[in-house]
Protein backbone atom coordinates (compact mmCIF):
# COMPACT_ATOMS: atom_id res chain seq x y z
CA UNK A 1 0.00 0.00 0.00
CA UNK A 2 2.90 2.58 1.06
CA UNK A 3 4.25 2.24 -2.20
CA UNK A 4 1.13 2.43 -4.09
CA UNK A 5 0.45 5.66 -2.59
CA UNK A 6 3.94 6.97 -2.59
CA UNK A 7 4.07 6.11 -6.75
CA UNK A 8 0.64 7.84 -6.80
CA UNK A 9 1.89 11.10 -5.46
CA UNK A 10 4.74 11.18 -7.56
CA UNK A 11 3.11 10.09 -10.87
CA UNK A 12 0.15 12.67 -10.36
CA UNK A 13 3.12 15.25 -9.72
CA UNK A 14 4.55 14.17 -12.91
CA UNK A 15 1.13 14.50 -14.78
CA UNK A 16 0.77 18.17 -13.61
CA UNK A 17 4.27 19.17 -14.38
CA UNK A 18 3.26 17.81 -17.84
CA UNK A 19 0.43 20.01 -18.37
CA UNK A 20 2.37 22.97 -17.26
CA UNK A 21 5.11 21.91 -19.65
CA UNK A 22 2.44 22.10 -22.76
CA UNK A 23 1.05 25.04 -21.55
CA UNK A 24 3.83 27.10 -21.22
CA UNK A 25 4.74 29.24 -24.37
CA UNK A 26 8.36 27.76 -24.85
CA UNK A 27 9.88 24.27 -24.49
CA UNK A 28 10.96 23.15 -21.10
CA UNK A 29 11.41 20.00 -19.95
CA UNK A 30 8.56 18.32 -17.74
CA UNK A 31 11.12 16.52 -15.71
CA UNK A 32 12.62 19.65 -14.55
CA UNK A 33 9.45 21.15 -13.84
CA UNK A 34 8.48 18.52 -12.06
CA UNK A 35 11.70 18.41 -9.87
CA UNK A 36 11.15 21.76 -9.18
CA UNK A 37 7.84 21.65 -7.80
CA UNK A 38 9.05 18.20 -5.91
CA UNK A 39 11.59 19.76 -3.95
CA UNK A 40 9.24 23.10 -3.28
CA UNK A 41 6.64 20.78 -1.70
CA UNK A 42 9.40 19.22 -0.16
CA UNK A 43 10.90 22.00 1.82
CA UNK A 44 7.78 23.25 2.62
CA UNK A 45 6.87 20.54 4.29
CA UNK A 46 3.61 20.06 2.30
CA UNK A 47 5.22 16.77 1.18
CA UNK A 48 7.02 15.07 3.84
CA UNK A 49 9.76 13.27 3.20
CA UNK A 50 8.31 9.37 4.14
CA UNK A 51 5.36 10.19 1.32
CA UNK A 52 8.06 9.77 -1.37
CA UNK A 53 11.15 8.59 0.23
CA UNK A 54 10.55 4.84 -0.64
CA UNK A 55 9.65 5.31 -4.45
CA UNK A 56 12.14 8.35 -4.74
CA UNK A 57 15.01 6.34 -3.86
CA UNK A 58 14.37 3.27 -6.16
CA UNK A 59 14.16 4.99 -9.24
CA UNK A 60 17.13 7.32 -8.56
CA UNK A 61 19.19 4.52 -7.36
CA UNK A 62 18.19 2.56 -10.61
CA UNK A 63 18.49 5.70 -12.85
CA UNK A 64 20.16 3.96 -15.68
CA UNK A 65 17.40 0.78 -16.10
CA UNK A 66 14.91 3.48 -17.20
CA UNK A 67 16.90 5.33 -20.07
CA UNK A 68 17.99 1.20 -21.21
CA UNK A 69 15.16 1.00 -23.92
CA UNK A 70 15.55 4.62 -25.24
CA UNK A 71 19.57 3.77 -25.99
CA UNK A 72 18.59 0.61 -27.27
CA UNK A 73 17.12 3.02 -30.58
CA UNK A 74 19.78 4.02 -30.78
CA UNK A 75 21.19 1.25 -33.75
CA UNK A 76 18.71 3.51 -35.96
CA UNK A 77 21.07 6.53 -35.59
CA UNK A 78 23.81 4.61 -36.27
CA UNK A 79 24.85 6.25 -39.69
CA UNK A 80 24.44 9.70 -38.29
CA UNK A 81 26.98 8.75 -35.58
CA UNK A 82 29.44 6.85 -38.09
CA UNK A 83 29.70 9.35 -40.23
CA UNK A 84 30.81 12.18 -37.65
CA UNK A 85 32.15 9.96 -35.20
CA UNK A 86 35.80 11.82 -35.35
CA UNK A 87 34.31 15.48 -34.66
CA UNK A 88 31.88 14.10 -31.78
CA UNK A 89 35.21 12.24 -29.98
CA UNK A 90 37.53 15.40 -30.48
CA UNK A 91 33.92 17.40 -29.26
CA UNK A 92 33.48 15.24 -26.43
CA UNK A 93 36.73 15.08 -24.70
CA UNK A 94 37.67 18.93 -25.55
CA UNK A 95 34.15 19.70 -23.68
CA UNK A 96 34.40 17.84 -20.92
CA UNK A 97 38.08 19.08 -20.06
CA UNK A 98 37.16 23.03 -20.49
CA UNK A 99 33.98 22.16 -18.55
CA UNK A 100 36.07 20.76 -16.00
CA UNK A 101 38.55 23.01 -15.68
CA UNK A 102 36.44 26.38 -15.95
CA UNK A 103 34.15 25.14 -12.94
CA UNK A 104 36.88 24.04 -10.62
CA UNK A 105 38.84 27.35 -11.35
CA UNK A 106 35.25 28.95 -10.84
CA UNK A 107 34.76 27.14 -7.52
CA UNK A 108 38.18 27.62 -5.66
CA UNK A 109 38.01 31.70 -6.33
CA UNK A 110 34.44 31.54 -4.75
CA UNK A 111 35.43 29.60 -1.97
CA UNK A 112 38.37 31.71 -1.71
CA UNK A 113 36.17 35.07 -1.61
CA UNK A 114 33.69 33.28 1.05
CA UNK A 115 36.30 32.43 3.45
CA UNK A 116 37.91 35.64 3.05
CA UNK A 117 34.69 37.21 4.03
CA UNK A 118 33.85 34.47 6.93
CA UNK A 119 37.34 35.35 8.35
CA UNK A 120 36.35 39.10 8.21
CA UNK A 121 33.49 38.37 9.92
CA UNK A 122 34.65 36.00 12.52
CA UNK A 123 37.38 38.35 13.21
CA UNK A 124 35.17 41.46 13.74
CA UNK B 1 6.97 -17.84 -34.58
CA UNK B 2 9.37 -16.50 -32.66
CA UNK B 3 7.52 -13.20 -33.35
CA UNK B 4 3.94 -14.56 -31.41
CA UNK B 5 6.41 -14.50 -28.29
CA UNK B 6 8.83 -11.76 -28.98
CA UNK B 7 5.67 -9.11 -29.56
CA UNK B 8 4.55 -9.51 -25.90
CA UNK B 9 5.12 -6.56 -23.48
CA UNK B 10 6.92 -8.86 -21.13
CA UNK B 11 9.82 -9.61 -23.65
CA UNK B 12 10.98 -6.25 -23.41
CA UNK B 13 10.55 -5.57 -20.00
CA UNK B 14 12.23 -9.00 -18.72
CA UNK B 15 14.85 -8.78 -21.96
CA UNK B 16 15.68 -5.33 -20.13
CA UNK B 17 15.50 -5.95 -16.19
CA UNK B 18 17.40 -8.67 -16.61
CA UNK B 19 20.50 -7.35 -18.79
CA UNK B 20 20.48 -4.50 -16.76
CA UNK B 21 20.87 -6.23 -13.66
CA UNK B 22 23.77 -8.33 -15.43
CA UNK B 23 25.33 -4.73 -16.14
CA UNK B 24 24.97 -4.25 -12.66
CA UNK B 25 26.77 -7.17 -11.36
CA UNK B 26 29.45 -7.17 -14.02
CA UNK B 27 30.09 -3.12 -13.08
CA UNK B 28 30.69 -4.56 -8.96
CA UNK B 29 32.37 -7.38 -10.10
CA UNK B 30 35.61 -5.61 -12.52
CA UNK B 31 35.49 -2.19 -11.38
CA UNK B 32 36.40 -0.13 -14.33
CA UNK B 33 33.79 3.22 -15.36
CA UNK B 34 34.42 0.82 -18.59
CA UNK B 35 32.11 -1.36 -17.80
CA UNK B 36 29.56 0.65 -17.29
CA UNK B 37 26.03 -1.27 -16.32
CA UNK B 38 23.91 0.94 -19.19
CA UNK B 39 26.29 -0.03 -21.58
CA UNK B 40 26.51 -3.87 -21.07
CA UNK B 41 22.76 -4.07 -21.14
CA UNK B 42 22.51 -1.85 -24.62
CA UNK B 43 25.14 -4.35 -26.33
CA UNK B 44 23.14 -7.52 -24.67
CA UNK B 45 19.44 -6.73 -25.75
CA UNK B 46 21.19 -4.91 -29.09
CA UNK B 47 22.69 -8.39 -30.07
CA UNK B 48 19.65 -10.43 -28.56
CA UNK B 49 17.53 -8.72 -31.22
CA UNK B 50 20.10 -8.90 -33.98
CA UNK B 51 20.83 -12.36 -33.87
CA UNK B 52 17.21 -13.52 -33.24
CA UNK B 53 16.41 -10.91 -35.90
CA UNK B 54 13.78 -9.65 -33.79
CA UNK B 55 11.91 -5.94 -34.61
CA UNK B 56 12.76 -3.12 -32.68
CA UNK B 57 8.71 -2.68 -32.16
CA UNK B 58 8.74 -5.66 -30.45
CA UNK B 59 11.38 -4.88 -28.30
CA UNK B 60 9.25 -1.39 -27.47
CA UNK B 61 6.12 -2.59 -26.62
CA UNK B 62 7.62 -3.79 -23.47
CA UNK B 63 10.49 -1.07 -23.74
CA UNK B 64 7.99 1.68 -23.39
CA UNK B 65 6.48 0.62 -20.43
CA UNK B 66 10.04 1.10 -18.70
CA UNK B 67 10.62 4.18 -20.97
CA UNK B 68 7.89 5.99 -19.33
CA UNK B 69 9.10 5.99 -15.61
CA UNK B 70 11.78 8.56 -16.93
CA UNK B 71 10.00 11.68 -16.26
CA UNK B 72 8.75 9.80 -12.68
CA UNK B 73 12.82 9.12 -12.38
CA UNK B 74 13.40 12.90 -12.85
CA UNK B 75 11.02 14.33 -10.71
CA UNK B 76 12.44 12.31 -7.90
CA UNK B 77 15.75 13.52 -8.59
CA UNK B 78 14.29 16.52 -6.59
CA UNK B 79 14.67 13.78 -3.04
CA UNK B 80 18.54 13.80 -3.69
CA UNK B 81 18.95 17.47 -3.61
CA UNK B 82 16.27 17.93 -0.81
CA UNK B 83 18.88 15.48 1.60
CA UNK B 84 21.66 17.71 0.35
CA UNK B 85 20.42 20.94 1.48
CA UNK B 86 22.71 21.45 4.36
CA UNK B 87 25.30 20.80 2.56
CA UNK B 88 24.04 23.12 -0.28
CA UNK B 89 22.94 25.86 2.01
CA UNK B 90 27.11 26.19 3.13
CA UNK B 91 28.36 25.89 -0.11
CA UNK B 92 25.57 28.26 -1.99
CA UNK B 93 27.67 30.51 -3.83
CA UNK B 94 30.26 28.25 -4.72
CA UNK B 95 28.31 25.87 -5.66
CA UNK B 96 25.75 27.41 -7.91
CA UNK B 97 28.35 30.08 -9.51
CA UNK B 98 30.55 26.92 -10.42
CA UNK B 99 27.87 24.78 -11.89
CA UNK B 100 26.51 27.85 -14.10
CA UNK B 101 30.31 28.57 -15.05
CA UNK B 102 30.47 24.98 -15.95
CA UNK B 103 26.94 24.55 -18.22
CA UNK B 104 27.46 27.29 -20.50
CA UNK B 105 31.48 26.73 -20.96
CA UNK B 106 29.90 23.09 -21.89
CA UNK B 107 27.38 24.41 -24.08
CA UNK B 108 29.45 27.56 -25.89
CA UNK B 109 32.15 24.95 -26.66
CA UNK B 110 30.41 22.24 -28.24
CA UNK B 111 28.68 25.08 -30.44
CA UNK B 112 31.66 26.56 -31.05
CA UNK B 113 32.87 22.95 -31.71
CA UNK B 114 30.00 21.80 -33.97
CA UNK B 115 30.13 24.91 -36.03
CA UNK B 116 33.70 24.39 -36.52
CA UNK B 117 32.97 20.97 -37.41
CA UNK B 118 30.29 21.81 -40.20
CA UNK B 119 28.01 19.49 -38.09
CA UNK B 120 24.44 19.98 -38.92
CA UNK B 121 21.70 21.88 -36.63
CA UNK B 122 20.17 18.64 -35.41
CA UNK B 123 23.65 16.90 -34.43
CA UNK B 124 24.65 20.35 -32.88
CA UNK B 125 21.12 20.43 -30.37
CA UNK B 126 22.10 16.31 -30.00
CA UNK B 127 25.63 17.40 -28.45
CA UNK B 128 24.61 20.51 -26.44
CA UNK B 129 23.20 18.97 -22.98
CA UNK B 130 25.60 15.94 -22.75
CA UNK B 131 27.28 16.93 -19.84
CA UNK B 132 24.27 16.71 -17.60
CA UNK B 133 22.55 13.49 -16.09
CA UNK B 134 20.87 11.75 -18.93
CA UNK B 135 16.75 12.34 -17.98
CA UNK B 136 17.36 16.00 -18.02
CA UNK B 137 19.58 15.63 -21.37
CA UNK B 138 16.77 13.76 -23.38
CA UNK B 139 14.11 15.99 -22.66
CA UNK B 140 16.31 18.83 -23.87
CA UNK B 141 17.59 17.59 -26.54
CA UNK B 142 14.30 16.52 -27.69
CA UNK B 143 13.20 20.37 -27.17
CA UNK B 144 15.66 21.48 -28.88
CA UNK B 145 15.35 18.96 -32.05
CA UNK B 146 18.01 16.62 -31.18
CA UNK B 147 18.19 13.08 -31.16
CA UNK B 148 17.46 11.91 -27.89
CA UNK B 149 18.70 8.43 -28.44
CA UNK B 150 21.82 9.51 -29.10
CA UNK B 151 22.12 12.15 -26.70
CA UNK B 152 22.25 9.59 -24.27
CA UNK B 153 25.09 8.04 -25.78
CA UNK B 154 26.88 10.99 -25.66
CA UNK B 155 26.08 11.33 -22.15
CA UNK B 156 27.21 7.93 -21.07
CA UNK B 157 29.99 8.49 -23.47
CA UNK B 158 30.55 12.05 -21.32
CA UNK B 159 30.39 10.34 -18.00
CA UNK B 160 33.08 7.39 -18.71
CA UNK B 161 35.85 9.91 -20.34
CA UNK B 162 34.70 12.06 -16.57
CA UNK B 163 35.27 9.03 -15.04
CA UNK B 164 38.66 8.15 -15.83
CA UNK B 165 39.80 11.61 -16.51
CA UNK B 166 38.86 13.60 -14.00
CA UNK B 167 41.19 12.06 -10.81
CA UNK B 168 44.06 12.45 -13.61
CA UNK B 169 42.59 16.23 -14.26
CA UNK B 170 42.26 17.37 -10.33
CA UNK B 171 46.41 16.32 -9.95
CA UNK B 172 47.37 18.32 -13.72
CA UNK B 173 45.37 21.30 -12.81
CA UNK B 174 46.23 21.36 -8.94
CA UNK B 175 42.99 21.32 -7.72
CA UNK B 176 43.28 21.37 -3.79
CA UNK B 177 39.82 22.04 -2.65
CA UNK B 178 37.48 19.61 -1.73
CA UNK B 179 34.62 21.33 -2.93
CA UNK B 180 35.92 21.85 -6.08
CA UNK B 181 36.96 18.97 -7.10
CA UNK B 182 33.47 17.49 -6.49
CA UNK B 183 31.20 20.04 -8.22
CA UNK B 184 33.65 20.07 -11.23
CA UNK B 185 33.22 16.41 -11.91
CA UNK B 186 29.58 16.45 -10.99
CA UNK B 187 29.19 19.63 -13.76
CA UNK B 188 31.27 17.35 -16.54
CA UNK B 189 30.31 14.06 -15.93
CA UNK B 190 27.17 13.68 -14.01
CA UNK B 191 26.74 10.59 -11.94
CA UNK B 192 29.19 8.61 -13.31
CA UNK B 193 31.93 10.88 -12.96
CA UNK B 194 30.20 11.09 -9.47
CA UNK B 195 30.59 7.76 -8.88
CA UNK B 196 34.88 7.67 -8.73
CA UNK B 197 35.09 11.15 -7.08
CA UNK B 198 33.29 9.62 -4.35
CA UNK B 199 36.39 7.46 -3.67
CA UNK B 200 38.17 10.88 -2.67
CA UNK B 201 36.61 11.39 0.41
CA UNK B 202 32.66 11.74 1.61
CA UNK B 203 32.85 15.78 1.08
CA UNK B 204 33.82 15.87 -3.01
CA UNK B 205 31.01 12.52 -3.22
CA UNK B 206 28.43 14.90 -1.62
CA UNK B 207 29.39 18.19 -3.46
CA UNK B 208 29.15 15.97 -7.31
CA UNK B 209 25.80 14.51 -6.47
CA UNK B 210 24.68 18.19 -5.82
CA UNK B 211 26.18 19.23 -9.04
CA UNK B 212 24.35 16.89 -11.10
CA UNK B 213 20.98 18.71 -10.17
CA UNK B 214 21.87 21.91 -10.29
CA UNK B 215 24.07 21.31 -13.59
CA UNK B 216 21.00 19.99 -14.74
CA UNK B 217 18.62 22.51 -14.00
CA UNK B 218 20.68 25.43 -15.08
CA UNK B 219 21.64 24.33 -18.20
CA UNK B 220 17.89 23.78 -19.15
CA UNK B 221 17.39 27.13 -18.21
CA UNK B 222 20.27 28.05 -20.27
CA UNK B 223 18.60 26.11 -23.22
CA UNK B 224 15.58 27.98 -22.98
CA UNK B 225 17.80 30.80 -24.79
CA UNK B 226 19.30 29.22 -27.80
Amino acid sequence: MKIVKQLAILLLLCFISEIISKLLPFTFPSGVIGMLLLLLLLLTKIIPVNAVEDVCTFLTKNLSLFFLPATVQIVEQFDVIKEHLLPIIIIIMVSTMLTFGVTALTVTLCMKAQNRIRGKKNAA
Amino acid sequence: MLHDFTSSALFGLALSLLFYLFGVWLNKKIKTPLVNPLLVAVVLVLSILSIFDIPMEDFMSGGSIIAAFLTPATVALALSIYNQRKTLKAYFFPVVLGCFAGSVTSMGSIYLMCRLFKLDETLTMTLLPKSVTTPIAMSISEGLGGIPSVTVAMVVGTGILGALICPILIQLFEVKDPVAQGVATGTCSHAIGTSKVMELGELQGAMSSIAIGIAGLLTSFIALFL
